[in-house]
């Protein structure tokens, strides 16, 4: 058994990811240089300050449009169900690694479920939207302003910005669990997205559910 | 830290600057500058507007005749501030109770003690602010993301193609060598006066209390309280009408966005990223990666 290998991901679905962490990773580190005045350095480090406030934007739209597709071909295994609940009430039994207190995961765990919701669901709609809005402050301003009557041009344009913030913020600190998860935190996930395979034993581990569906399917 | 302690030993102290801390101030001492437009002396002669264009060798925009025709042959030299048009003579004509009535006004950036523009900015020294209260830009720190317009309470920067800022600089070139800002030297009716901040708000007053006498109950001081006080100052005859005097806002201040999002949001975020990192190190170290090994044993 010890080789044998279980396809996760779609050559598709492998070059989505791909581009959906290239385009993130650079809008993120460029949106912390520009969030926080200690790290203006990054921007530098990412091609000097005017570049990267140029290359933010378009960084963003990349992400976006990956990040559409991504919800296309991966929504399908993302929906809620009850034992997702009694997951996410568990979940200090997932963080102290005795899963097997927890139920059986499908093929993505309650965690995992809420990491594409808010990162790459909200994600896609609210930083390409609310960055329009910095990107395009006049365009959108006039666009946008009769429909919220009561509101300044600009509160419009700073209301953007401070969701675009708090995106970030919920996002950001999500992506470095993410980050660590795929990484040090569960090896053999990693190759994953190179391969698109897991070993048997990783899915029999972290996914049962959905390795014995995919060993019935076989 | 500050990216800059304090002015060079020659020329002006620095006394803020944009995504900075407070640089030392005790350096030296230099005094607020300030300039009262006395509206009711001011006859709409554009020489303010001219000398400033003449100065900072600027390449006005020149409406065409279309132009003119949809604006309706208005007085004013544009219809709006420009990058190439740091400050401009506004027109409009309303009701008062004296009749009907010309209400003029030089606007321009304000120079507030407290700049929008300057708490919006995210690049370090981008926006400078001068001992002497002067308001400036250092387009070498710029990063061109258009956020100190929409900081300003006064909506005053605009920018050029490469989306950097420009804006009146109050003649930094000339007060920072005892000179009288341009516009100010050209005004022929005395509508302009140059002097420290206090000595602007002292006159204004005076002027304030001279219209009161001669029949505009309603005169007032136009003195930008809530940024902490302006540069620019404005002796009103029609206080009461505060937004026919070329749309100047009615209580001027930074926009509370503007501070939830430089102040509670960096600290929350600020928090919430390197927490995420802590608590993954945390996890790394006490509980351990979860390996297929480890989930074996338990099974
Ligand atoms: C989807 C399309 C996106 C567009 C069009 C976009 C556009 C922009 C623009 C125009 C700004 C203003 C820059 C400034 O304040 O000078 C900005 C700031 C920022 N962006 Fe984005 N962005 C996008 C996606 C993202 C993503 C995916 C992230 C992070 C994961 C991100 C994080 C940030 C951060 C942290 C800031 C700084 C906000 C601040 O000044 O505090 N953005 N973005
Ligand atoms: S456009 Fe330049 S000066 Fe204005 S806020 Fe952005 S970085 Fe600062």
């Amino acid at each position: 058994m010890a080789n044998v290998m279980i396809t996760r991901l779609t050559a598709f679905d492998r070059l989505v990811h791909l581009g959906t962490a290239a385009s993130f990773v650079y809008a993120f580190l460029s949106g912390i240089g520009i969030a926080f005045p200690k790290m203006h350095w990054l921007l530098t480090v990412l091609g000097g300050g005017e570049f990267a406030r140029w290359l933010h934007p378009w960084a963003g739209v990349v992400f976006s449009v990956f990040g559409f597709l991504m919800i296309l071909s991966y929504v399908k295994d993302m929906f809620f169900d009850t034992d997702d609940i009694k997951w996410m009430v568990g979940i200090v039994h997932y963080m102290t690694n005795h899963e097997e207190k927890l139920p059986e995961t499908r093929k993505y765990n309650a965690g995992q479920k809420m990491y594409f919701w808010i990162t790459v669901f909200w994600g896609t709609i609210i930083f390409l939207v609310s960055g329009l809005a910095m990107w395009f402050p006049d365009a959108f301003a006039a666009q946008v302003a009769p429909w919220v009557p009561g509101m300044g041009v600009r509160d419009l344009v700073l209301l953007a910005t401070v969701v675009h913030e708090v995106m970030f913020i919920a996002a950001g600190a999500f992506f470095i669990v993410h980050i660590y998860m795929g990484t040090l935190g569960m090896p053999g996930t990693l190759s994953a997205l190179a391969t698109g395979k897991v070993t048997a034993e990783w899915a029999k581990a972290h996914h049962p559910k959905w390795y014995r569906e995919m060993v019935r399917k076989a | 830290m500050s990216y800059l302690t304090s002015g060079s030993t020659t020329g002006l102290a620095i006394r803020r600057m944009s995504a900075t801390k407070e640089p030392v101030l005790d350096i030296k001492d230099q005094e607020q500058l300030g300039i009262l437009v006395d509206i009711s002396s001011c006859t709409g002669c554009k020489a303010c507007e001219v000398a400033c264009i003449q100065w900072h060798d600027l390449n006005p925009p020149i409406a065409t005749e279309e132009e003119l025709r949809e604006n309706g042959f208005s007085y004013q030299s544009a219809p709006d501030l420009a990058a190439n048009l740091f400050m401009l003579m506004k027109y409009q004509e309303a009701e008062t109770d004296r009749g009907w009535t010309w209400f003029i006004t030089k606007r321009q950036c304000m120079h507030c003690d407290d700049p929008g523009c300057l708490t919006a900015c995210p690049s370090p020294g981008a926006i400078v602010q001068y001992a002497n209260g002067v308001v400036d830009f250092d387009q070498s720190k710029c990063i061109g993301c258009g956020m100190c317009r929409t900081g300003c309470p006064f909506d005053i920067p605009r920018y050029d193609a490469n989306d950097h800022p420009f804006k009146c600089n109050f003649c930094l070139d000339r007060v920072g060598n005892g000179l009288v800002p341009a516009c100010a030297k050209a005004c022929p009716t005395n509508a302009l006066h140059f002097g420290t901040r206090a000595d602007m708000v002292e006159l204004g007053h005076k002027v304030v209390a001279g219209l009161k006498d001669r029949g505009f109950p309603n005169a007032a001081l136009y003195d930008s309280a809530g940024v902490g006080g302006a540069g620019y100052v404005y002796a009103l005859p029609h206080g009461d009408k505060v937004e026919h005097y070329g749309d100047l806002p009615k209580d001027p201040a930074i926009s509370s966005l503007v501070h939830l999002w430089k102040g509670p949001l960096k600290w929350i975020g600020g928090a919430a990223i390197l927490g995420s990192i802590a608590a993954m190190f945390m996890h790394l170290v006490t509980a351990g990666p979860k390996t297929v090994e480890a989930h074996g044993k338990e099974e």
